[in-house]
């Protein structure tokens, strides 16, 4: 009797917690596994910040934007309630013309899984880097015979972030791009040209 | 009926009315949040036509906040859920978060530690009454509860299995360590307030309902039909840990034994299963005062004052037991080693370009047939049933970047999880314009779609199905789980009633 009562317990114990464990170490479908995410601005670097966010979402409350959601389960092991910003949807306007200090994302966090960064453009700069935009010349307008220039007039830093040749074609510069998204927002072009690739892990 | 008891009937009315009124804080949180956002966005009139109850919320919202002179500065005060939030300008987290945080990172944030003060002072001198007044599982463990009463009045006794409150203890203990091996918080996943919170804010904002719903019900039915209370008395981590930070707490229900009469009448309302007489100074009892009001005698009542726990406060021993487990633990989650790049040992590789870009509204599916990438985007990506969605084949060469210049063929068909395809229209054959072949097509029904793609590889026709939804479909799944819940329901009457027939029988042949 003893003995069944010990293995009772421990089950009770083990499979919700097995299935917890589970649910945040999955593979996920293949697409999912594949995915890599833009974080809010001021994330840490992803494997830190899996572990420093407490999935309470007040990043996506904060954002005055709108651009912050929080995945789904159908996102990974792990991923749920975790924050992303899909630029094509909304993207991060960096808190231009919102009152504070600080971008409002990073201010709300209270784990420390986005560190706070001002509303200073070379702090943004510096310590934001939520990806970088890559540029498709095959699908862009601007290098196929029409003239575009939309994403450079969305650009945040323009000429830090992006330049614009000839015939409006933009040029992406790496090392200016916070990867905000509003290149990828405004881009006319169905599917777009220009995109965000997510920083690498 | 005493006076005090009559009192104690207002406390506990009152102890509902704080669950309750819990419930609509967080629903009215993420209200608010959302509200802000359309302030922000300058499209309160976009709001005032949004319907249902998320829409007269936000109007509520609107009425109350409109007239003060800075409404977004205000807002900004009350922000979050249950798991974190900010009232009324400060921060408040739940201890659970912060100290799974710590396991998990190896970090002590301050503002973190801060705003997890509050709870863990109320802990200390209330003990687990977070559970009892504030958490909305409790409450609806509770309705679980009643459920129970309902199917034994319907002569229908569920299991009565009972586990040993130690479990819960383990269970934060292990959990916290192997949160710390994994560096992935755990607990946010099981938790209900955590559970409830992120639930009502997938609700309001409109994002898809997490799975997290099946873990309530899971929790619910296994209670309901198997163990009463499981969840908070065998399992809740966050209950264990209020339940370690409350040994020691001042307020108690306590007995004056020489006034009990051993009438037993506060044992079956006890919501952690105890025996009120003589566990209620344990660190199992979450001061709910059911207990206090089902005494006749007024020999159970809290009281305030520093006692030290007796052998014979319940379970003592198991409480040694379980503080000795939870700060071995604890140390051990901090000190544990986390594997530098987790993910990488779980071996997910790298990002790679136009692959799987997530993207909400547009739909993109990505494929590859032969030397060629395969993208179909749809806009909108969900669409409506009778409005035309345009779909975008993106066809390119993976190693030279030509787009492919032949035609393609494409088929429409709704599928059925019972019974056969239906070809929406006859297949179109597409040429390339401006390296892309474009589509429309209008989905006239709600339902599961496949779009078919046929096109010349190397020679050989390739067929690429990609899977679209339109409208919102009620799943097979779900409708199995409404036809399958109709059946129970239906035979528990049933069998209720050959039960209560047979009794009848019974007795009129006995009389």
């Amino acid at each position: 009797m003893e003995r069944r009562q010990f293995l009772k317990n421990a089950l009770s114990v083990l499979v919700p917690g097995v299935g917890v464990t589970w649910l945040s170490l999955r593979p996920g479908s293949p697409r999912a596994a594949r995915a890599a995410w833009v974080r809010p601005p001021g994330a840490l670097l992803e494997a830190e910040f899996l572990a420093r966010c407490i999935r309470c979402q007040r990043c996506a409350d904060a954002c005055p934007n709108r651009a912050i959601v929080a995945l789904g389960v159908s996102a990974g092991g792990g991923m749920e309630g975790t924050p992303a910003i899909q630029p094509r949807r909304q993207a991060c306007m960096l808190c231009n013309r919102v009152k504070g200090q600080y971008l409002r994302c990073t201010e709300a966090c209270p784990s420390g899984a986005l560190q706070p960064v001002r509303k200073d453009p070379e702090e943004i700069q510096q310590k934001v880097a939520m990806g970088k935009a890559v540029l498709d010349k095959g699908l862009c307008y601007s290098y196929n015979s029409w003239t575009c220039g939309a994403c450079y007039r969305a650009c945040p830093f323009p000429g830090r972030a992006m330049t614009l040749g000839l015939w409006e074609r933009p040029e992406v510069k790496a090392e200016g791009c916070v990867g905000c998204g509003a290149c990828e927002r405004a881009c006319i072009r169905y599917p777009q040209a220009i995109r965000v690739r997510p920083r690498a892990a | 009926m005493t006076a005090r008891q009559r009192r104690h009937g207002w406390i506990q009315a009152l102890r509902r009315l704080v669950q309750i009124g819990t419930v609509c804080l967080v629903v009215g949180l993420a209200l608010a949040s959302l509200y802000a956002h359309y302030r922000a966005a300058r499209a309160l009139d976009e709001m005032r036509a949004v319907e249902g109850p998320v829409g007269s919320g936000l109007r509520v919202v609107d009425r109350l906040v409109s007239g003060l002179d800075d409404p977004r500065a205000f807002l900004d005060g009350f922000k979050g859920s249950l798991w974190s939030m900010r009232l009324a300008g400060w921060d408040v987290t739940d201890p659970l978060a912060a100290l799974e945080v710590i396991a998990t990172s190896k970090v002590l944030h301050p503002p973190l530690l801060l705003a997890a003060a509050v709870p863990v002072l109320l802990a200390l001198l209330l003990g687990r009454v977070f559970c009892s007044w504030v958490c909305p599982g409790y409450l609806l463990f509770e309705a679980g509860g009643k459920l129970r009463r309902l199917l034994r009045w319907v002569e229908l006794p569920p299991a009565e299995v009972r586990f040993s409150y130690r479990n819960k203890y383990l269970f934060l203990a292990v959990g916290l360590v192997v949160a710390a091996i994994t560096a992935r918080p755990l607990f946010a996943l099981i938790y209900p307030p955590a559970v409830v919170s992120r639930l009502v804010h997938a609700w309001v904002f409109g994002t898809a309902l997490t799975g997290m719903l099946v873990v309530l019900g899971l929790i619910l039915a296994f209670e309901v039909f198997v163990s009463p209370r499981w969840f908070c008395r065998s399992l809740c981590p966050g209950g264990a840990l209020l339940g370690v930070l409350g040994r020691g707490r001042p307020v108690r229900v306590r007995l004056e034994p020489h006034r009990c009469t051993h009438c037993r009448r506060c044992e079956p309302v006890c919501e952690q299963g105890l025996n009120p007489v003589t566990e209620s100074s344990g660190m199992e009892c979450d001061n709910c005062g059911r207990c206090v009001r089902a005494c006749p005698e007024d020999a159970l009542a809290y009281r305030v004052g520093i006692q030290r726990m007796r052998a014979s406060d319940g379970p003592g021993r198991a409480g040694s037991l379980a503080a000795a487990l939870f700060w071995g633990a604890l140390a051990l989650a901090v000190l544990a080693p986390t594997p530098a790049r987790a993910h990488h040992i779980l071996g997910l590789p790298h990002y790679s370009y136009k692959e799987n870009y997530p993207q909400v509204p547009t739909l993109e599916y990505p494929a590859s047939a032969g030397p060629y990438d395969v993208l179909l985007t749809s806009y909108p990506g969900k669409p409506p049933p009778g409005e035309p969605a345009n779909l975008a084949f993106y066809i390119k060469n993976r190693a030279t970047g030509e787009p492919y210049g032949q035609p393609v063929t494409v088929r429409v068909l709704q599928t059925f999880t019972f019974g056969r395809n239906r070809e929406l229209q006859p297949p179109i054959r597409i040429e390339p314009f401006d390296r892309v072949h474009k589509l429309t097509v209008t989905f006239d029904r709600e339902g599961e779609y496949v779009v078919e793609l046929a096109m010349e590889v190397e020679g050989r026709s390739e067929v690429i199905p990609f899977r679209m939804v339109v409208g919102d479909p009620s799943s097979a799944a779900s409708v199995l789980a409404a036809v399958g819940g109709g059946l129970a329901v239906f035979l528990i009457g049933v069998r209720a009633v050959r039960i209560k027939r047979r009794r009848r029988q019974a007795q009129e042949a006995g009389a």
